[in-house]
């Protein structure tokens, strides 16, 4: 009773953070309100004309969405890049910086979800999918083992933190053998996440541009390059925004993760070229594709080779100490990382998997200005998920935010 | 196509001029080109009871395709109402439900609407269960049109395989299997949605489908070339139906790969495991005339679909289960097309498997596609 | 140190869950291949419920035996507008040609092999035009006309026994209904013309700009 008691006071009073603060951080929520609306009048269009308002057609038929999910999934999977050393080999320093990890997970996930769900054919009747009331078609389908990792981590990422920061508030420490399992289970868990998200394409025998055994490999490096360096970027922000601490430290020491996964992840990339280059086969044209072009169709060109030639210079400058010690080189370097892959493993990844199709068929794929409303809309809603966790979050760690007796 | 009952079946051959009623040869298939009329008797029997529908569901009866099953009406606003409300399930019942209107038939199609939201997956369900959920659907459509259709819910029989051939050497690259097919079952006619792919090869060079070209349009056949069609292979390991996360697509037992369309929630991930580009996607609402629709349907196979969801070749199930061959074999003026049951000794299909020489496409993806292709 | 030896079990015990649920118990998987499925199962064929006799009913088919093969094809006699033929060809032929009576069919032209090997008597039975005849003068029923052709295209024949050449009437099923030759070929120009397909789908043209 009393749990429940101090856990409604909680709501109260994140509720009551988030909804005051400065005129930037008003301006802020309510340019992400505004885009979140404009998000949902595009989903509504679609979802009383189908998804034909989109650009995918039955030759490409995943697209921006598709993307943005295989995406975010890494995201998500990089919050472990900071569990493992705060909560299982006891580095303090870290310990600021992983609640802020979490809370992007969370959002991240939710993301994922969202656009799952933008990318049905029938969100009415998405119940078929629940156990029990429905069929699901464990363990066949990759996609059933993906909603119940996405889950299953989306609940681990939410309750964790929730107990640290519900003792915090009450002005308790919390107890390392509550919130130990859970930690040491979402390091598997998110590197699990990640793999069963590669499976689901990689098990595809129709799609030779994906049935490659290196793909989950390479999701999970690139995944903890622009995890944490979206959370190094992030921190930042929230340095210059809040009194919350964080130290050059803590920053620093994620830096040299993401420099690690930039660096494997390059290797993998290389490695994959030689593949599909040194001894081309019928199976390589998606690749051509997406690198060079097949039959005069080059839409992918631009975004490949800027995604590459960014992705190598961030690696670049992550390697050398020098460079990567200046915090404001880092930064830079990290918003390179960052778009770069989320173009490589975006519509870099979906998009040249269905071209050219089973029978060597080439449809381009241009997303239109619905789905493009639709992704903002949602990145907008995960961004807007987040502000309100840290807040909430940096409240409490703070000391701001404690329960009044 | 089927019911214009010909005299004997002569064969559209040596016949520049002569067109089959239905195929026409400007590629369009709604508006002027149709020589289809609906038959006046047919609405003077059904004058009075047109008239009380009428009244009571006003313009609905004049919508296509799947709205004349139990699609509700939907502008704008309302379908802002459907986002929030489809989040809690089942928007669609919920909203025709409320709209409670005094006329007995109107709640008969809400309810039917409701028990259509929320039933099974037709997988899991007896043969009594088969059989409502078809009642509603063909009860819902005389509501909605004041038409009947005749909709089988017949099963799979037992010691029945179904195989299909194809003579490489025959096919001539006409489309008229093509034309039947769309015909047959019920296509979306605005997004020109169709199962089979006529694909025009050049001699010598191979089966090179990269330089194929699957959307000819000139004299056929063309010097030098050779045709070659592919729709779904019925794949006795389909990766499709592994794929699927909620069993909306499954093997029958007398080998035809399925899709419940009411039970699919268009992931499309069937769509990304089908190496053969044999399934088909509904991205918006499909569309037949009303006096196209081949009221001759199945409820795994031809019948009504809406948007959003997958579908597939059936091998005509409504067809083939009945023992006829399906549209396309019956169309191809050239034989190129062999249907039978592959588990009996003394099918035609049987003799082709074991006296030609038969091969299959993609054999090394381990899918066992129950379609070949042969040569003379 | 308890509770990671406690969470090192847990996870082992989910694996195990894991790893015995993943593998695929389905009985369809007893087969190597669909090949070895079809003969495995075919085997105790016992034939089914499902004919083509609702189909073929009411045509006039008949049965015909050839490479050890039955089958129904239809008739033929009854689809000629003017047979039998000797109601006009009350003569023999040489007698017939002869500039008195009117011209008949003066419209076909043959195009079946060329002249040097074939002509109208090659098949007609110039003394019984009610008949066809072979290539060494034996007589062959108007309805059997597939033992002509099959003098020369041995190949299609054999086909068409096995069901391989030409098409089914209406049903896949039991008893066999085949066309027969003619139903599709015209016996004085056998070939088939060029056409217009049937279909030309402007959607996929926009799609693959």
């Amino acid at each position: 009773m009393k749990t429940l008691k101090v856990f409604g006071s909680l709501i109260k009073d994140s509720l009551d953070t988030i909804t005051k603060g400065s005129k930037t951080y008003h301006l802020w929520m309510g340019f992400l309100t505004l885009i979140m609306l404009i998000g949902m009048y595009c989903y509504s269009i679609q979802l009383d004309q189908g998804l034909s308002v989109t650009g995918m057609t039955d030759r490409v038929s995943w697209g921006l969405y598709i993307s943005n999910f295989t995406f975010l999934v890494g995201v998500a999977a990089a919050a472990v890049m900071l569990v493992m050393p705060t909560y299982v080999l006891k580095d303090i320093d870290f310990k600021q910086a992983v609640l802020i990890g979490e809370g992007l997970a969370v959002a991240a996930l939710i993301m994922c979800l969202a656009f799952v769900v933008a990318d049905m054919g029938g969100p009415s009747v998405l119940w078929h999918m629940l156990p029990g009331i429905g069929v699901f078609n464990f363990p066949n389908s990759m996609l059933t083992w993906d909603v119940i990792a996405l889950n299953g981590y989306l609940f681990i990422n939410i309750s964790i933190p929730l107990y640290i920061l519900f003792r915090h508030y009450q002005g308790k420490e919390s107890k390392k053998s509550v919130y130990l399992p859970g930690a040491l289970i979402s390091v598997f868990w998110a590197v699990g996440i990640h793999l069963v998200t590669a499976f689901l394409y990689q098990g595809l025998q129709a799609r030779p541009f994906w049935n490659n055994a290196l793909l989950g490999p390479r999701f999970l490096a690139s995944a903890f390059a622009a995890g944490p360096a979206l959370i190094i970027l992030v921190l930042a922000i929230i340095r210059g925004f809040t009194d919350f601490k964080i130290e050059d430290k803590t920053i620093k020491k994620i830096a040299l993760v993401v420099t690690v996964a930039a660096q494997v992840n390059i290797i993998m990339l290389v490695s994959e070229l030689f593949k599909e280059f040194y001894a081309p086969t019928h199976h390589s044209e998606s690749a051509y594709y997406l690198f060079f072009g097949l039959d005069g169709k080059t839409a992918l060109l631009p975004w490949i080779w800027t995604a590459i030639s960014m992705n190598v210079l961030a690696t670049v400058i992550l390697t050398f100490h020098k460079l990567r010690n200046n915090l404001n080189v880092l930064y830079f370097a990290c918003i390179l990382l960052f778009v770069a892959i989320w173009i490589e493993k975006g519509f870099g990844l979906i998009v040249p998997g269905f071209i050219p199709g089973p029978y060597g068929k080439i449809a381009e794929y241009t997303p239109t200005g619905i789905e493009i409303g639709v992704t903002l809309g949602i990145w907008a809603m995960g961004a807007l998920i987040f502000t309100v966790l840290a807040r909430t979050a940096i409240g409490i760690e703070t000391g701001k935010l404690r329960y009044k007796k | 196509m089927s019911d214009n009952k010909k005299k004997w079946f002569t064969l559209n051959l040596n016949s520049k001029h002569k067109q089959t009623s239905s195929s026409c040869g400007c590629g369009k298939t709604s508006g002027g080109c149709n020589s289809h009329q609906p038959k006046k008797e047919e609405l003077s029997n059904d004058a009075f009871f047109e008239a009380a529908v009428d009244a009571s569901i006003g313009d609905e009866r004049h919508k296509d395709g799947f709205d004349q099953v139990f699609d509700v009406k939907m502008d704008r606003r309302s379908a802002f109402k459907k986002l929030t409300a489809s989040l809690l399930i089942g928007a669609g019942a919920a909203a025709s439900c409320t709209s409670v209107t005094s006329s007995s038939e109107s709640k008969e199609k809400a309810q039917i609407d409701w028990e259509e939201q929320f039933k099974g997956n037709y997988k899991l369900m007896d043969d009594k269960e088969k059989s409502a959920t078809v009642d509603r659907l063909v009860r819902s459509y005389q509501l909605r049109t004041g038409k009947n259709i005749n909709m089988s819910s017949k099963n799979a029989e037992e010691d029945v395989l179904f195989g299909y051939a194809f003579n490489i050497s025959k096919c001539q690259g006409y489309m008229d299997c093509v034309s039947a097919c769309v015909e047959e079952n019920n296509q979306d006619r605005n997004s020109e949605m169709q199962y089979i792919r006529i694909h025009e090869m050049k001699d010598g060079k191979g089966f090179n489908f990269n330089e194929a070209d699957d959307n000819y349009y000139h004299e056929v056949p063309a010097e030098g070339h050779f045709y070659m069609g592919t729709q779904c292979f019925h794949c006795d390991n389909p990766p499709c139906v592994e794929v699927c996360p909620v069993q909306a697509t499954w093997r029958e037992e007398d080998g035809l790969v399925v899709v419940d369309y009411d039970w699919c929630v268009g992931c499309r991930y069937c769509m990304a495991a089908c190496p053969y580009d044999g399934r088909r996607f509904n991205w918006s609402k499909p569309e037949v005339p009303e006096e196209e629709i081949n009221k001759n349907q199945h409820y795994l196979g031809n019948r009504m679909r809406k948007k959003g969801v997958m579908e597939k070749c059936t091998f005509c199930v409504q067809r083939s289960r009945a023992g006829k061959n399906p549209a396309c074999v019956e169309a191809c003026p050239t034989g190129a097309r062999i249907f039978g049951n592959l588990l009996d000794p003394n099918s035609t299909i049987r003799w082709v498997l074991e006296n030609k020489k038969v091969f299959r496409l993609k054999e090394d993806l381990g899918t066992e596609p129950k379609f070949w292709y042969f040569m003379d | 140190m308890k509770i990671h030896r406690y969470i090192y079990n847990l996870t082992y015990c989910l694996l195990i869950v894991i790893l015995m649920t993943s593998c695929k118990h389905d009985k369809e998987h007893e087969y190597h291949s669909v090949t070895d499925k079809i003969e495995a199962e075919s085997k105790n064929y016992k034939g089914i419920k499902t004919s083509s006799e609702t189909f073929i009913d009411g045509m006039n088919l008949f049965e015909v035996t050839e490479n050890e093969i039955t089958f129904l094809i239809p008739t033929r006699k009854d689809k000629i507008k003017s047979y039998k033929c000797t109601e006009c060809h009350t003569q023999p032929l040489a007698k017939m040609q002869t500039n008195d009576i009117k011209k008949a069919h003066w419209n076909i032209k043959i195009n079946h092999a060329d002249a040097n090997t074939m002509n109208c008597v090659t098949c007609h039975n110039s003394d019984n035009m009610n008949d066809l005849k072979s290539i060494t003068g034996h007589s062959i029923d108007l309805n059997k006309s597939y033992k002509l052709c099959s003098q020369c295209h041995q190949k299609q024949y054999k086909d068409w026994t096995g069901g391989a050449h030409g098409k089914r009437i209406e049903s896949w099923a039991n008893p066999r209904a085949s066309m027969t030759c003619v139903n599709c070929h015209n016996p004085h120009s056998p070939g088939f013309d060029t056409k217009w397909p049937a279909r030309f789908n402007t959607q996929k043209v926009k799609e693959r700009k």
